[in-house]
């Protein structure tokens, strides 16, 4: 008999453990925000829209927020839009992020229709009409793609009314793209339609956004019409130095199979433009591959980096760095962990891993939460602030994470924050013997600064948009007060 | 006169014999396949399975890998093109020099929509072999197969259809895909 009862009680103590564990890494509506040196600031909810890239633009005197956003849901093809009472494709929201405390939502310019990656705006950036070569000064000038089909450039020195400038149609599918304000060349992810890749490189020169002049195509020997064989793995993204570093990181993969490709910059310009093997071989420099594990989202260059312990090294004291980030794609740890890796491309023709980065799955019972963890991407903002000395990385239900990079070898997270989920926030399901097992949790995608020293994080899972400030420790590694 | 029933028992008897045979060449003969171990080296995707099918209903030999790639596909619009099939149907296992010989074709393998395309192959050691390469998917998900033989491609694209037809093979495919 005592057995017996010794035996229940074993169970139920057992069953209240579980079940508290598992509640514990469930996030619920109205709890609060798990944060560490960070704090939030302010917030808008995007009109419950799955966020891709936020781009923040100092423009005059106020700061402006350009946020793109994935395609619809199945539940939610298109969202309402408070401001027109109606149901809009989901476009590009445009939010006044002047007073970070009260965000201002402006304008929704809708996107292509399609749901998730189908369809939407996911891609925005931002420049000048006085930096560009050629630009209206009175401009200000909004780069978007438009779901796959498209890219579009907006005047939105009026950001409340966006007008259309340019369409750059007749493409199979868009993404990251990167655009040089100095000079106006732009380098869109695209899908041309004869190309055997999903997402390959266009080269224009936007300096004058009314007139898109197209460089050329580029991309890697075997996805170029007419090619056989194996097709390399496609393009993520890009990031250029401009003419002054001259050169330019390319991203490949996603979550699998990627590589970092340094390109010349001038000799991709100006070089012989004929899609052919030996054409598309010639600006490159070196490649440096990964493992078929992990794929690069975003290769963030970092030139120049002064490393403390090299500082008596007769040799070598500073180094030039960039940092790969993988995006995770499947929900609930069901694929290699994507994460954060730090590259020396000192010596370019030989670069090399150094080190890498990932939040510790246990410190959140992340591969229980829902959603996908690991990482996205990174701010992209080359502002003096935080350039070379913090790097802010989102990571889905582990939000977003500050890293110290000061020293690349040994990166080192100071804080980090992950919003509160509301009744916006979308599920995100696996299946389980056949049948779909669903969770909320908040979903990081995106993260970007600007020169003031906010951070600025989107979700996909539509909880939308969270600013953020650093707090204790976290802000002596920035220096700031 | 006489020999008429004679003419007709043939007849039928030719007929019948000639039905039983045309039976046979289009049955799966699952019984000429077994199971391998995976050939291939650890690559970004987890190991599928493999299967091998000798003797004279295969046209000598003909090998099969089939394997899901979970999120690996647009989750709107599916195997959209040759190009698609080109890229993820695991043709670059075997070799990194693979020619189309015709354009791909629709096909519809466990209820799953997708394509269907024939190649070339042309392995390290300068030898030629025929492969069928085939994607479909389900929702975000993709599932591909490779065969390869020595046979000619409409013969591979038959015999590997047929397997991938069959009770287990199609159980076993849609509960991949299933998270079993």
């Amino acid at each position: 008999m005592i057995g017996h009862i010794k035996l229940a009680t074993s169970c139920c103590i057992y069953f209240i453990a579980c079940c508290t564990a598992a509640h514990a890494q469930q996030q619920v509506i109205g709890a609060p925000p798990e944060a560490s040196n960070m704090k939030l600031v302010g917030a808008n909810d995007l009109q419950a829209r799955s966020a891709y890239q936020p781009t923040i633009h100092h423009q005059g005197d106020r700061w402006i927020a350009y946020i793109g956003h994935h395609g619809g849901t199945d539940d939610i093809p298109a969202a309402p839009n408070p401001l027109t009472e109606k149901a809009e494709p989901n476009g590009t929201s445009i939010v006044d992020v002047t007073d970070p405390a009260h965000p201002k939502y402006l304008r929704h310019i809708p996107g292509q229709e399609g749901k998730y990656e189908a369809g939407g705006a996911q891609m925005v950036r931002i420049c000048d009409g006085k930096a560009l070569p050629k630009g209206d000064p009175n401009a200000v000038y909004m780069l978007r793609t438009f779901g796959g089909e498209a890219h579009e450039i907006w005047n939105v020195a009026d950001p409340a009314n966006p007008v259309l400038i340019t369409r750059i149609g007749g493409l199979k599918d868009t993404h990251k793209s990167w655009w040089e304000c100095d000079t106006g060349i732009a380098f869109l992810v695209s899908g041309a339609p004869d190309w055997r890749t999903r997402r390959m490189t266009q080269v224009y020169d936007l300096g004058d956004p009314t007139h898109p002049l197209k460089i050329r195509d580029f991309g890697l020997p075997g996805q170029e019409p007419g090619a056989t064989g194996a097709v390399p793995t496609e393009l993520h993204g890009p990031i250029s130095t401009g003419p002054e570093g001259n050169r330019v990181y390319f991203g490949y993969g996603t979550n699998k199979g990627g590589f970092l490709q340094i390109v010349d910059r001038d000799k991709l310009i100006n070089g012989p433009r004929e899609p052919t093997p030996d054409n598309l071989r010639l600006p490159e420099i070196s490649r440096m591959p990964m493992s078929a594990f992990n794929g690069a989202h975003t290769t963030f260059p970092m030139r120049g980096m002064p490393i403390a312990e090299f500082a008596h090294d007769k040799d070598g004291k500073t180094r030039d760095i960039v940092m790969i980030v993988d995006e995770a794609i499947l929900n609930e740890c069901s694929e290699p962990r994507q994460m954060v890796w730090f590259a020396d491309v000192t010596v370019e023709n030989r670069p090399m891993m150094i080190s890498s980065f990932t939040v510790p799955e246990a410190s959140g019972s992340f591969c229980q939460r829902g959603g996908r963890f690991g990482s996205h991407s990174s701010n992209e903002s080359m502002a003096p602030v935080f350039y070379k000395k913090m790097a802010f990385i989102a990571f889905f239900n582990a939000g977003v994470r500050a890293l110290d990079i000061r020293d690349p070898y040994h990166p080192r997270e100071v804080g980090y924050f992950i919003p509160s989920i509301t009744a916006a926030t979308d599920k995100r399901c696996v299946p389980v013997e056949g049948q779909d097992r669903c969770k909320v949790a908040i979903q990081t995608n995106n993260v970007e600064t600007d020169e003031r020293g906010y951070i600025y994080i989107v979700d996909r899972a539509n909880t939308g948009l969270h600013i953020l400030e650093l707090t204790g420790p976290a802000r002596a590694v920035a220096g700031l007060p | 006169m006489r020999s008429l029933p004679v003419i007709v028992v043939a007849a039928l008897a030719i007929g019948a014999w000639s039905g039983v045979a045309a039976f046979e060449h289009g049955r799966p003969h699952v019984e000429a396949w077994r199971e391998i171990a995976w050939p291939f080296p650890r690559d970004g995707w987890p190991a599928g399975r493999a299967f091998r099918c000798s003797g004279e209903l295969c046209g000598d030999e003909v090998e099969l890998y089939v394997r899901p790639k979970i999120g690996f596909c647009n989750c709107d619009s599916g195997v959209a093109d040759d190009d698609e099939v080109d890229r993820v149907a695991d043709l670059d296992l075997m070799s990194q020099r693979f020619t189309p010989l015709e354009p791909g074709r629709v096909v519809r393998i466990a209820e799953m929509p997708g394509r269907l395309r024939s190649y070339e192959l042309r392995m390290s050691d300068g030898s030629q072999h025929t492969a069928v390469g085939i994607a479909v998917s389900r929702r975000c998900d993709l599932l591909v197969a490779v065969a390869q033989g020595k046979t000619s491609a409409p013969e591979v694209q038959r015999i590997a259809l047929e397997f991938l037809a069959t009770d287990a093979v199609t159980k076993w495919m849609v509960s991949s895909l299933d998270g079993r």
